[in-house]
């Protein structure tokens, strides 16, 4: 209990060098893919197994649920399946894997082939309030902001290709990433453009 | 088929004119004029082509057809927008260059041409709403808005930003309300002015931004309405806009709120809340608007700013009640007080430094409050309207008190916008909530460390540390404490404790992002 005691007291700080802001944006949800590599045949997995629904009227896939990772599989007669709802890379491939587990275990001869993390949403908090009219006005060639449609701004980045969504509360969203790194890059290269339209606190 | 009129099956043709007139009423009947020169007995005349058919015969030309419906629906769809002329032969070259001049037929082609409708519009920087546009054409706003940014995408446009001022003085201009649209023309040219004054502080205070805009323009409208004793209902103009109008309602308070923060310059600032800002609203906006003139000094002089005008207003509200002869213009040097941020305000009129305390001003300004409302009782005894909030309130003084020259009564850009003080300024209201909901989990965190420090260590804790947790949580339960007295520490708190005793970062839990700390922290047994 004593390192416990320790844990409550302090937290490692930032490492700034890789998050010059002092913002970390925290991952929310992990989107992967991969090749179970035989044909499924659907109905047979959703009537034996538990965690399973599959309504072909609505979606041509099963959809599957494990509880840890707390994630959820799209798997397709195909043998592609989607793993949806990770909140790290590794937990999105552990879940993979247990899905496809899960599947040889119906007596399929199922592989784990290509496994690949398709998107990666991460989210985080400026803590300071946003004048989008600013922001879309000067950097028009990037952002879209509709406020009669959507209360954000939407910042497509070119380089690295992330989509952000910006609100005036301060909160941030970025997706579109395939690796980790490219959430935090995006981030890095918006702050300063939002600190420029950041609403000075008084 | 009978006549319009009599019901009649006595319809004749006009040999000359070609229309159908009933031989027992004589009326002429309503109907298109091209059918009958078409379909006459010489054949087709004129150079009008029949689609559907070719020359005399049936014989269906398919594209033809579907060009001149596509053109009928087009002009349809713009004479309902209210847009024929030029806007409307944009709208069709518009549609003509997307679809390589095939145009369409299916349900998708009305939502092209209210997409089209929306960005000739907006290009001429006179928008229509995308609520509005939904409603004629009865479709669903995110279909149009997908529609719209395939047509920018396509043409590679670029679309000026949505003008809130235009909005509303299109709202204010083309209303059928009869309240607005049988005003008198000054009235109404004051009432824009102050509107787009006010439009211009919403803006600046946040309470536009990603918010859709008619809503707001419909509250500052109302107000608008109600300041200069114009009688109008939220719900009658939150139709007329098809705007929604639970969302109309919050914004108005929204707004309410925000000018009661704006009224705490006043010297009877703290006795403003929202159910009297409208008597106030007067004193505030000649507050604010001179403010607004008032060119912004590089550096903030600290306490002294803005001691100069207040004393204006100060003065400019006593001269006021000299010339309705209310009898206070003794009490000019009771005008003088601390405001609540600290600031000196004084009245620069009088010599006299003397403090006074709240409740002398309150029994001044109660003082001051009834008698002008006696005397607008006596003024407007006739009148009765049917808000409670705007009864009797007519404003005879409003030339005096609103002058209209402020930069902020007319369609100003952004960044002059943001760089004029109008003696406010104020945080969005989804920051401040975030602000707080931070504050309300640290607190919670605070409690839970203390919790389990108690438990750790139960030698310490004696104390003094219960107290502590105590009152953390009173302080921030209170409200609900009073509907749950047992409950003190809820799924919140244990889930916090969870956290802390995996040794998550505090300020990750602070963030507030529970499943995600959950998943990562505790249910993570598979991970090496």
């Amino acid at each position: 209990m004593a390192e416990q005691g320790g844990g409550l007291e302090g937290s490692q700080p930032v490492d700034l060098s890789k998050h010059p802001s002092g913002i970390v944006p925290t991952l929310q949800n992990i989107v992967s893919t991969v090749n179970l590599d035989c044909k499924l045949d659907l109905k047979q997995i959703a009537l034996q197994a538990r965690n399973a629904e599959y309504n072909p009227k609505r979606f041509a896939a099963v959809i599957m649920r494990i509880r840890e990772p707390k994630t959820t599989a799209l798997i397709f007669a195909s043998g592609k399946m989607v793993c949806t709802g990770a909140k790290s890379e590794q937990q999105s491939k552990l879940a993979a894997r247990k899905y496809a587990r899960i599947i040889q275990k119906l007596g399929f001869p199922a592989k784990f082939k290509d496994f690949k993390i398709q998107n990666i949403v991460g989210s985080c908090d400026v803590k300071f309030p946003i004048r989008l009219e600013g922001l879309a006005y000067s950097h028009g060639a990037f952002s879209s902001y509709e406020p009669e449609l959507f209360p954000g701004l939407i910042y497509r980045m070119k380089q690295p290709k992330i989509v952000l969504l910006i609100f005036v509360s301060g909160k941030i969203v970025i997706t579109g990433a395939k690796v980790r790194d490219e959430t935090y890059t995006a981030f890095e290269n918006i702050y300063p453009v939002l600190t420029e339209f950041r609403k000075v606190q008084q | 088929m009978g006549c319009t009129s009599c019901g009649a099956n006595s319809l004749n043709r006009d040999d000359t004119t070609g229309e159908l007139v009933c031989t027992s009423c004589g009326v002429v009947q309503k109907f298109d004029n091209y059918d009958a020169q078409i379909f006459g007995r010489d054949g087709p005349t004129g150079t009008y082509i029949h689609v559907g058919s070719s020359g005399i015969g049936s014989f269906l030309n398919y594209k033809d057809k579907k060009i001149y419906e596509s053109g009928k629906l087009i002009d349809d769809i713009a004479s309902r927008l209210d847009l024929t002329g030029q806007p409307s032969v944009e709208i069709r070259n518009m549609i003509d260059k997307i679809t390589n001049g095939e145009f369409g037929l299916g349900d998708w082609f009305p939502i092209l041409i209210g997409a089209c409708a929306y960005v000739v519009r907006r290009k001429a920087n006179m928008p229509l709403t995308l609520t509005e546009i939904g409603y004629v054409l009865n479709c669903d706003v995110f279909e149009l808005g997908r529609m719209i940014t395939r047509v920018v995408q396509f043409l590679n446009l670029k679309l000026p930003e949505v003008d809130i001022v235009i909005m509303f003085e299109r709202v204010i201009r083309s209303s059928n309300l009869p309240q607005l649209s049988e005003l008198e023309s000054d009235k109404l040219g004051r009432m824009r002015k102050q509107g787009v004054f006010l439009l211009n502080c919403a803006v600046k205070w946040f309470l536009s931004t990603g918010r859709r805009p008619m809503p707001v323009v419909v509250a500052v409208l109302v107000f608008v309405a109600e300041v200069n004793g114009v009688s109008v209902r939220i719900e009658d103009v939150a139709e007329e806009t098809h705007c929604v109008v639970s969302t109309c309602r919050k914004r108005y308070s929204e707004f309410l709120e925000a000018l009661v923060k704006a009224a705490q310059a006043l010297p009877w600032g703290k006795d403003v809340n929202v159910k009297n800002i409208l008597k106030n609203a007067m004193y505030v906006m000649s507050y604010m608007e001179m403010k607004s003139m008032e060119k912004r000094k590089e550096v903030r002089e600290g306490i002294n700013c803005g001691e100069v005008d207040l004393g204006d207003v100060v003065s400019k509200c006593l001269k006021k009640d000299v010339e309705h002869e209310i009898g206070v213009e003794s009490d000019t040097r009771y005008f003088e007080m601390d405001d609540r941020s600290g600031s000196a305000m004084r009245v620069a009129s009088e010599g006299d430094k003397i403090q006074l305390s709240h409740e002398c001003l309150k029994m001044i300004y109660t003082k001051f409050s009834n008698e002008v409302d006696g005397e607008m009782l006596l003024g407007e005894s006739g009148e009765v309207l049917g808000r409670k909030r705007s009864e009797r309130f007519e404003f005879q003084t409003c030339r005096e008190w609103w002058n209209g020259k402020s930069e902020f009564s007319k369609k100003i850009v952004l960044k002059k916008l943001l760089e004029k003080d109008v003696g406010l300024d104020i945080m969005p209201p989804s920051f401040v909530k975030g602000c707080m909901d931070n504050e309300r989990r640290r607190a919670k965190l605070n409690s839970a460390k203390l919790r389990i420090g108690k438990i750790m260590h139960p030698s310490r804790a004696d104390a003094g540390d219960n107290d502590v947790v105590c009152l953390s949580e009173c302080e921030h339960t209170r409200k609900r404490r009073k509907r749950k007295r047992v409950v003190e520490i809820d799924w919140e708190d244990f889930i916090i404790e969870t956290l802390l005793l995996h040794q998550v970062k505090e300020e990750e839990i602070e963030k507030g992002h529970y499943n995600n700390l959950l998943d990562l922290y505790v249910f993570n047994s598979g991970i090496m």
